[in-house]
């Protein structure tokens, strides 16, 4: 990492960790905790989603892993009575485990097909948290305790949630950490041969296979990583709401992953984090449009494709490190 | 057992015209058409209009979806994916600009029609009653029996007309056919409108059965997906089966896995996901459509 | 010179179609081996069946005694025998150089994990990658288009770059795909010293499929042809120039010039 890339990533830090509480405790706006933390978890969930792009797969099935790792946490928290810290990784390893299980037959589907199928399997897994006894089904799973202390060798890091005075400035900072550790494995990932690996599987999966890359199991790491950041993602928001219900991550949450990696542009690693900025705050924004909110959401999403069919970052300004065309 | 095939039947039939507007817009354009299920509801809610709330027979209100909703598709295909086509890099744009205009639809149909669930009145009543064996509502009938009357009358089409033609080369050649002479913006608009016609269609007449909501959209467009997926892509033949085999499942699963709790889809999925493993390209598609 | 790649009675069937029927010939280690035939002869399938690209219907292909028919492209690279393809078939948002780099994949020796973190053995690799990269782009007379997108190269030199990036690989056997098709008279001229020299040099093996006579004739030490599947002629290029069954078959097709 040189010397600029270094000076950015801490002004970033700054930005998120100080700048923006600050600006928060003077403005009194408490409430865009609540959207920034919302904002940070979402981005998780796209940078996965971005990772099966950089495959070449039209991923819509985020969802389904965001909320499969929601009720991993659920369950292991409000049922067992592990740390909730710990379940953070427990939901991403099981997320990571299913999406092998599941994108060894279908990630041998291309385009539109693996599109399809992974949109059914957000539907499917909502059925399933309908169905299944340990779900609750409706009902969903609610008051799950807030997080407790986290201690490494009697040193606390993280404090018990339930003794601070701020919880959503406590939430708000794990959630970014959480993200900033997801967006720094993605960067070393794409950056790294993995990265390289990935880049020609996109580009020509036949090519690829004749130079002695084994294409299928690339796909499914690929794949379980992408769902292992979907399961981190969901297992933080139920931290958050304490509670779980089969609708927590629908069809439309899919949809929204791939479009904030679309509308970030495909080709930057940081594209998702944008893209989920801008739709998130552009949604929550249009609140007071009412009735009106969806239509004019809609309204200027499809102008934005009209406009810049290949993402907000490949406008001009954003175009002096172009990683692919 | 006769009764599930009935069931299966009727609701296969159904099935398979959703499907078949789906496929018609994906061979032609490789676009898959996120608001295929919005278009079905818009197409129920405007015969309920046309039925309820103007009083007019229940025909008029299936030809006045069908319109509506053919204009529609002609619409979007002209100025919104004929554009974004052409300029993008990649061809995923279509799919964030089908998910935009789904969303979009979901609006209007929102803001024209509300929220409430709507229905039309039994068209026809009575109920055959076949020996017990199969059970099945006068009206039903009627419907499954329109809707089947729909697919000979597309195949037909497709089959003999010039337009059917033209369109049926777009899909198997898109450059050989615009040597050939075929106007291909004409036929994609037209071929659009077909398809978003027979979505509108679908909505008229299971209206009258079901009843309608702006929450049916999503889930309907799913359902269209995994008929495709198990015919193949972009293959009338295809999407009939695709329909006909999901209808027919959905049928035996309701009825069989009832005691095991709502687990129907459950098993469809897997079993799908088992199939396409085998079979990635559907049972008639060509590999890699 | 022992046989490095046997060929045993392949035969290959789409539905009722016979695309290749009981062909059988095997190349010599270090020599340079050419199929030819009309088009539509079954070279094209020819090459897939030893690439494992598509399975064989009856029959198997050996690899150093070892058969490597019916498994997985990659494995088979892995195994040391390397297709290119023809055309366009290069990872075209990547420079040149990164197409090479890239495709250094099956040498290295840090795993995927130890190329994420950073390790020793992974940066080792990397640098190894891109001296072995320089040394093949200098070798093919790439220098000048080094870091131009692919997607902006000229045919020629796409040619060129689909064998730099099957010779990354560091192939026994390279198999390459009409190195010639579309090329004038000197560019074949210069892709024929190449070749030449990728096996006198880099000792690479070299099987080829080709349509242009007068280079498969200058490059080849020995040609095997076939027509409708079947192999009707095996020898040296002097031999195959007078032999009858060559000449009829080509004569027979209308759309190829024999140029002899």
């Amino acid at each position: 990492m040189n010397i600029k890339k270094l000076f950015g990533v801490i002004l970033f830090l700054l930005l998120v960790l100080v700048v923006v509480p600050w600006l928060i405790a003077k403005s009194g706006r408490w409430d865009f905790y609540y959207t920034l933390t919302s904002v940070s978890l979402l981005s998780i969930a796209s940078a996965g989603v971005w990772l099966t792009f950089y495959i070449g797969r039209i991923n819509i099935g985020q969802g389904a892993y965001a909320l499969a790792g929601g009720y991993v946490a659920a369950v292991l928290v409000s049922k067992y009575g592990i740390n909730f810290w710990l379940t953070i990784p427990l939901a991403g390893l099981f997320c990571a485990a299913l999406s092998v299980l599941i994108g060894l037959p279908i990630l041998r589907l291309r385009g539109v097909y693996f599109a399809m199928v992974t949109l059914v399997l957000t539907e499917v897994m909502r059925l399933a948290a309908l169905a299944l006894p340990v779900t609750n089904g409706a009902k969903g799973i609610t008051s799950i305790p807030l997080p407790q202390e986290l201690s490494v060798f009697g040193f606390t890091v993280i404090p018990d949630f339930s003794t601070l005075a701020n919880t959503k400035l406590a939430f708000y900072l794990t959630s970014v950490v959480l993200m900033v550790i997801c967006y720094f494995v993605l960067w070393r990932i794409v950056n790294s041969r993995l990265g390289h690996l990935c880049r020609s599987l996109q580009q020509n999966e036949e090519l690829s296979a004749s130079i002695g890359v084994n294409t299928a199991y690339l796909r499914v790491i690929a794949y379980s990583i992408s769902s292992f950041f979907g399961g981190v993602a969901g297992s933080m928001f139920v931290a958050i709401s304490q509670s779980i219900y089969p609708s927590s991550f629908q069809v439309t949450d899919s949809v929204n992953f791939m479009l904030n990696c679309f509308l970030g542009g495909l080709g930057y690693v940081f594209g998702p984090m944008l893209g989920t900025l801008v739709l998130y705050f552009g949604w929550d924004l249009l609140f007071t449009a009412g009735r009106y909110q969806l239509l004019i959401y809609s309204t200027l999403l499809i102008a934005l494709i009209l406009l810049l069919p290949n993402g907000i970052l490949s406008m001009g300004i954003f175009n002096r490190k172009k990683t692919r065309s | 057992m006769e009764q599930i095939l009935a069931n299966g039947l009727y609701l296969g039939a159904q099935y398979a015209l959703i499907a078949l507007g789906l496929t018609l817009i994906f061979s032609l354009m490789n676009v898959l058409n996120f608001a295929h299920g919005q278009m079905y509801v818009f197409g129920g809610f405007v015969t309920y209009t046309v039925v309820v709330q103007w009083g007019l027979p229940f025909i008029a209100g299936l030809f006045v979806s069908a319109f509506i909703l053919a204009v529609i598709g002609a619409l979007i295909e002209r100025f919104l994916f004929r554009p974004v086509i052409r300029k993008s890099h990649r061809e995923e744009s279509t799919m964030l600009l089908a998910a935009g205009i789904a969303f979009f639809l979901d609006a209007v149909i929102l803001l024209i029609f509300g929220e409430k669930q709507r229905g039309v009145p039994k068209i026809m009543d009575g109920v055959l009653n076949w020996d017990f064996r199969i059970i099945m509502p006068y009206d039903r009938i009627l419907i499954g029996v329109l809707a089947i009357g729909m697919i000979v009358a597309f195949i037909l089409f497709m089959q003999y007309s010039k337009a059917g033609r033209a369109m049926r080369a777009l899909a198997q050649d898109r450059v050989a056919a615009q040597l050939m002479g075929v106007e291909v913006d004409r036929y994609s608009m037209i071929g659009f409108a077909l398809g978003a016609m027979l979505a509108g269609l679908v909505g008229g007449l299971l209206v009258t059965i079901t009843g309608i909501n702006l929450g049916m959209g999503g889930p309907t467009s799913i359902k269209a997906f995994m008929m495709i997926m198990i015919g193949g892509a972009g293959v009338i033949s295809g999407a009939i089966a695709g329909g006909f085999i999901l209808g027919m499942m959905e049928s035996i699963g309701l009825t069989v896995l009832a005691i095991y709790g709502d687990i129907t889809y459950l098993v469809i999925f897997a079993s799908l996901m088992i199939f396409l493993a085998i079979r990635p390209q559907g049972l008639m598609g060509k590999p890699w459509g | 010179m022992s046989p490095i790649l046997v060929v045993e009675n392949v035969t290959k069937k789409y539905g009722g179609l016979v695309a290749v029927n009981d062909v059988s010939f095997s190349v010599m280690s270090g020599e340079i081996l050419s199929v030819i035939g009309p088009n539509g002869a079954g070279k094209s399938t020819m090459f897939k069946l030893i690439s494992s690209f598509v399975r064989t219907t009856s029959g198997q292909v050996l690899f150093k005694g070892k058969r490597i028919s019916n498994l997985t492209p990659h494995v088979v690279a892995r195994l040391g025998v390397v297709r290119t393809f023809q055309e366009t078939t290069i990872f075209r948002s990547m420079t040149v150089r990164e197409n090479i780099v890239v495709s250094h994949h099956l040498r290295s020796k840090a795993s995927l994990f130890g190329f994420f973190i950073g390790s020793a053995v992974a940066k080792a690799d990397e640098r190894a990658f891109g001296e072995s990269a320089d040394d093949i782009i200098e070798f093919l007379g790439l220098q000048s288009i080094r870091d131009e997108l692919a997607s902006n190269l000229p045919q020629g030199h796409l040619r060129a770059l689909g064998m730099a990036i099957g010779l990354a690989t560091n192939p026994s056997v390279l198999l390459l795909d009409e190195p010639f098709a579309g090329m004038n008279h000197d560019e074949t001229m210069h892709m024929v010293t190449l070749v030449k020299r990728l096996r006198d040099e880099r000792g690479v093996t070299v099987l080829l499929v080709e349509h242009d006579m007068p280079a498969v004739m200058k490059i080849s030490d020995r040609i095997v042809v076939i027509n409708f599947g079947e192999k009707i002629a095996e020898g040296i290029p002097s031999e195959i120039q007078s032999n009858e069954k060559v000449i009829e078959a080509y004569l027979g097709s209308e759309d190829d010039a024999i140029g002899l």
